[in-house]
C-alpha cells in the first residue's frame, strides 16, 4: 500500500495545525472546512461514484443540522440527535429516491433541486420552530453522558477523528461490492445490469449513504458551530458542493477533501480583494477545470503516472 | 439431444414504431452448443440477443431460459439466472481496474450487506477474497491474467472485448450470449478468440453468439440460425444452412454478388 506515507503525512498535519494557528477564527473556519469535506465524501458516492447529480445534499446538511438543533433546544439528550437526524435523512432520501431512481441522470438532479427548494421554504416559513431567516442560536453542545468537547480547538480534534472515519468507511465501501456495484453503474449501466447489478437498488443506496453522511454532518454542525441559519444549507450551497466535488476531483476520496477544504478556506483568503475575490474565485475554479479535469486530485495521478513511464 | 433447450424461445416480436425488428421469432438453443445467429444487417441479430438478456424487452412473445420464464423480468435477474453477454460496441466499466471489472459480475450471487462492509469482519473478507480468485480464474481464461490491475480503458480494443468474455464468465453463467465477438480483431486475435470459445464450450457452457463474419461462424457452430427482416428464415447445421437458397438469397448470395 503506497499511500500509507501520504495518508499518514496528511494525518500529522491535520493534528498538528491548531499548533500552529492559535486563531480562534481559523480554527473555525478549518471546523466548517471539515464538515463540509464530509458532507462532498457524501456526494461522491451518488455523484462520483454511481454517477447521479444530486442537487439535494445542501438540504440533507440542513435537515441533519436542524433536527440536532430543535432536538436538543426542546431538551433531549444530545446523544439523541445523530440517530435522530439519521432517521429523518434516510426517510427523506428513501421517499425521493424510490420513484426517480428508476429514471436515468437528468430526473434525480431536477427533483433534488426541488426538494431543497422545499427544504429551504420550510426552514424560512416555519418560524416558531426554525427561528426563520434569522436561524437558531445557543444550540446546546456535543455532550455524551456529561462529556463533550470544550472549545474550538477540542471541536476541531472531534471533527477532525470523525472526518478520519467518514474516510475509512468510504474506503471500505469503494473496495466492496457495493462501491464497484456504483462505479459500473455509472460507466455503463446497461453492462452493470447484464452483470447482475440490480442498478436502480445501487443508486437508491449510493443516494441514502450520501444522505446520512450530509444528516450526520449537519447534526455535527449544529452542535459544534452553535447556529445555525437557512443561508447555509440553501441552493447556493448545493451549487458550490458539487463545485467542491468537480474542483477535488469526482470519485476520488483525497479528491473530495482537498476540494472541500480548499473552496472553503479560498473565499476566506480572498477577502482582502473585496468584491474582486468572486472574479479571482471564479477564474480559479475555471482554471482547475481546464487544466485538470479530473479535478485536483488528478493531477497527483498524472504526475504519478509521468514518473511512472520516465521510470 | 433429448434435454430441454437451455434457451427456448417462442412468438418473440419486437417493434420499433413502424419497423418490425423481430416477427414471431422462435428460437431453442440445446444445451452445451456452440448455436450461431447470422443474417445481413438489420436482420434482427442483436435486437433478438436484447431480447433474450433483458437489455431491451420484447414487445410480445415468451422466452425460457434453463425452464425460468423470463419474459419483461429485469436484465439483472436474468443475468442472475445464469445469462451472461458480451456487447457490440464495447461496454467495459472504464474507471475501474481489469480485474475490478470482473468483479462487479464475480459477486452476481454474493449477497451484499452494508454492515459486513463497513465493519469489514471476518465474512466479508472471505466472500471478498472469493469474489478475487473467481475473477483471476476468469482472466486467466481469456489470457488477460497479466493485466489485472490495469486500468480498463488502457487495453488495447481487442483485450478489451476479452475482459467483457471474463466478465461475462466471472457470474458463473449456463449460458453465454457473444455479439460479434471478433468484430474489430485481426486474423491471430480471432483464432486465439476461435479456441477460447471452444474450450468454454467444453467446458459445459452453451454459446450463442452473433457474428457477421460467417467463415468464421461456420467453423465453431454446432448449429446455425438465419435471420432476415426479423424472420427466422434457415436453422440447422452450418452445411445445410450453406445450401438453403433462402440463405444464399438473402445473405450469401449478396456478399457474393458485392465481392
Amino acid at each position: 500500500m503506497k499511500s500509507w506515507p501520504i495518508l499518514a503525512l496528511s494525518a500529522a498535519v491535520a493534528l498538528a495545525v491548531p499548533v500552529v494557528a492559535h486563531d480562534g477564527y481559523i480554527i473555525q473556519l478549518l471546523n466548517i472546512a471539515i464538515l463540509n469535506a464530509i458532507v462532498v465524501l457524501g456526494l461522491n458516492f451518488v455523484t462520483g461514484w454511481a454517477g447521479q447529480i444530486n442537487f439535494g445534499q445542501a438540504a440533507f446538511y440542513g435537515l441533519g443540522a436542524y433536527t440536532t438543533a430543535i432536538a436538543t433546544k426542546a431538551g433531549l439528550p444530545w446523544i439523541a440527535s445523530p440517530f435522530l437526524s439519521v432517521i429523518v435523512v434516510v426517510v427523506a432520501s428513501l421517499m425521493l429516491g424510490l420513484p426517480t431512481m428508476r429514471l436515468r441522470t437528468y430526473y434525480l438532479a431536477m427533483t433534488t433541486i426541488g426538494f431543497g427548494e422545499i427544504v429551504r421554504l420550510m426552514i424560512v416559513h416555519w418560524e416558531p420552530v426554525t427561528g426563520g431567516t434569522s436561524g437558531l442560536r445557543a444550540i446546546p453542545g456535543v455532550s455524551i453522558f456529561g462529556f463533550g468537547p470544550q472549545g474550538q480547538m477540542q471541536h476541531y480534534y472531534l471533527l477532525i477523528a470523525t472526518l478520519g472515519f467518514a474516510i475509512l468507511i468510504a474506503s471500505r465501501i469503494r473496495h466492496s461490492v457495493l462501491g464497484r456495484a456504483m462505479i459500473a453503474t455509472r460507466d455503463s449501466e446497461i453492462a452493470a445490469e447484464q452483470s447482475g447489478v440490480d442498478t436502480t437498488r445501487i443508486k437508491l443506496l449510493a443516494f441514502m449513504i450520501g444522505a446520512v453522511y450530509a444528516g450526520l454532518a449537519g447534526c455535527l454542525y449544529a452542535s459544534s458551530i452553535r447556529f445555525i441559519s437557512p443561508d447555509s444549507f440553501s441552493g447556493t450551497q448545493a451549487v458550490l458542493l458539487m463545485t467542491m466535488l468537480i474542483v477535488g476531483g469526482m470519485g476520488s476520496i483525497a479528491g473530495c477533501v482537498v476540494g472541500a477544504v480548499a473552496l472553503t478556506i479560498l473565499p476566506e483568503a480572498l477577502r482582502f480583494l473585496g468584491q474582486w475575490y468572486l472574479v479571482l474565485y471564479g477564474l480559479g475554479v475555471i482554471a482547475v477545470i481546464v487544466v485538470a479535469p479530473g479535478g485536483l486530485a488528478s493531477l497527483v495521478s498524472l504526475s504519478q503516472l509521468r514518473r511512472a513511464n520516465a521510470g | 439431444m433429448t434435454s430441454e433447450p437451455i434457451i427456448a424461445a417462442r412468438g418473440v416480436t419486437r417493434r420499433f414504431g413502424g419497423l418490425v425488428a423481430l416477427d414471431n421469432v422462435d428460437l431453442d438453443v440445446p444445451c452445451g452448443i456452440v448455436q450461431a445467429i447470422i443474417g445481413p444487417n438489420g436482420s434482427g441479430k442483436t435486437t433478438l440477443l436484447n431480447a433474450l438478456s433483458g437489455a431491451s424487452h420484447a414487445d410480445a412473445g415468451s422466452i425460457r431460459i434453463g425452464g425460468n420464464e423470463i419474459f419483461r423480468l429485469k436484465a439483472h435477474r436474468i443475468a442472475r439466472l445464469g445469462l451472461a453477454r458480451t456487447f457490440q460496441t464495447i461496454r467495459i466499466f472504464e474507471n475501474l481496474s481489469v480485474i475490478e471489472n470482473v468483479k462487479v459480475a464475480a459477486a452476481c450471487h454474493t449477497p451484499t450487506s452494508l454492515f459486513n462492509i463497513v465493519t469489514s469482519n471476518a465474512r466479508q473478507q472471505q466472500s471478498e477474497a472469493e469474489i478475487d480468485s473467481n475473477s483471476r480464474e476468469a482472466l486467466q481464461i481469456v489470457g488477460l491474467a497479466g493485466r489485472a490491475n490495469d486500468n480498463a480503458k488502457q487495453l488495447p480494443y481487442a483485450q478489451q472485448r476479452l475482459l467483457e468474455i471474463a466478465r461475462a464468465l466471472a457470474s458463473k453463467p449456463k449460458v453465454l450470449l457473444l455479439d460479434e465477438p471478433a468484430a474489430g480483431m485481426n486474423m491471430t486475435e480471432s483464432m486465439t478468440l476461435l479456441a477460447t470459445i471452444a474450450r468454454l464450450k467444453n467446458s459445459g457452457i452453451t454459446i450463442l453468439l452473433v457474428e457477421h463474419n460467417v467463415r468464421l461462424v461456420m467453423g465453431i457452430s454446432d448449429r446455425v440460425t438465419v435471420l432476415d427482416f426479423g424472420k427466422k428464415i434457415a436453422e440447422g447445421a452450418p452445411s445445410e444452412v450453406q445450401r438453403n437458397p433462402l440463405v444464399i438469397e438473402a445473405y450469401l448470395g449478396r456478399r457474393h454478388r458485392h465481392a
